[in-house]
């Protein structure tokens, strides 16, 4: 299953007066954004070149195609940014792009429904996938993004199976003593 | 000011029981706790924790880089998350 189009930026606002706008990159590498060639708006009726120029306080510095002057910048500030699925390059044989896994159902070897997938996250110890919305649990549960924890993800299926591991779950509030 | 070397490095009491306890268990299990002030020691390496933030527990698998930092730096109590992108995610 792959998601048709992805949000790779946003143009945050005008740079200067000649056209130059600063986006708000999406990308691991801020600057890839305009490595996937023309991007396309949120209908996806118009295309839009970007050519990135430099990153500046946590966003990229980028020419648009089209774009000249200043009020041209400001006409596109807010314009998002999307980019076909299948333009983005294979990943390996155990990696996955986020955006093919968020949204996936995520069910247990039992069958119970832990809800979606809704984000991961990497806080230094190790990468997590948060599910939420089951009936297995009230709350999000964050589980660590291990073989043992989640042994299949089956993305034409639309779901991955997890396995939460002993403890992380059982038990109550109940302090240690 | 730091903490006096003489007194060592502060860890709960309850956690180096319970981690010596999941030392034996031939299954690896998560470790839940709420102390997060407890200092990381070269014998929880290879032990999983979570640790709570306030709202859930997140999981800390520890490495031997971690060792004398806390518990709780690796449990942040103000998440963000942004937008995939072309952002990947690997098993290791």
């Amino acid at each position: 299953m792959s998601k048709g189009r992805i949000l790779l930026g946003v143009v945050a606002a005008p740079h200067g007066v000649r056209g130059l706008v600063r986006i708000r990159s999406y990308t691991e590498d801020p600057m890839a954004i305009a490595s996937y060639g023309a991007l396309s708006d949120e209908k996806g009726t118009k295309e839009y070149r970007v050519e990135a120029l430099s990153s500046v306080k946590g966003a990229v510095l980028a020419r648009i195609e089209g774009v000249a002057d200043r009020t041209a910048a400001e006409a596109v500030r807010g314009l998002r940014l999307y980019v076909e699925r299948e333009r983005l390059p294979e990943t390996g044989e155990r990696e996955w792009y986020e955006a093919d896994l968020i949204g996936l159902a995520a069910f247990d070897r039992e069958g119970r429904n832990w809800g979606k997938v809704m984000a991961f996250h990497d806080f230094g110890a190790g990468r997590t996938m948060e599910v939420s919305g089951g009936s297995a649990s009230r709350n999000s549960v964050m589980l660590p993004f291990t073989d043992e924890a989640v042994p299949e993800i089956d993305v034409e299926g639309g779901k991955v199976t997890v396995d939460p591991p002993a403890g992380l779950l059982t038990g109550g509030p109940a302090k240690e003593e | 000011m730091a903490r006096s070397v003489w007194k060592g490095p502060f860890v709960e009491g309850s956690l180096i029981k319970k981690a010596e306890k999941s030392r034996g268990n031939i299954r690896s299990e998560v470790i839940k706790t709420w102390s997060r002030r407890s200092t990381i020691l070269p014998q929880f390496v290879g032990l999983t924790f979570g640790v709570y933030n306030g709202k859930k527990f997140i999981p800390v698998s520890v490495t031997e880089e971690m060792v004398g930092h806390k518990l709780g730096e690796f449990s942040p109590t103000r998440t963000f998350t942004g937008h995939a992108g072309d952002k990947k995610v690997s098993k290791d």
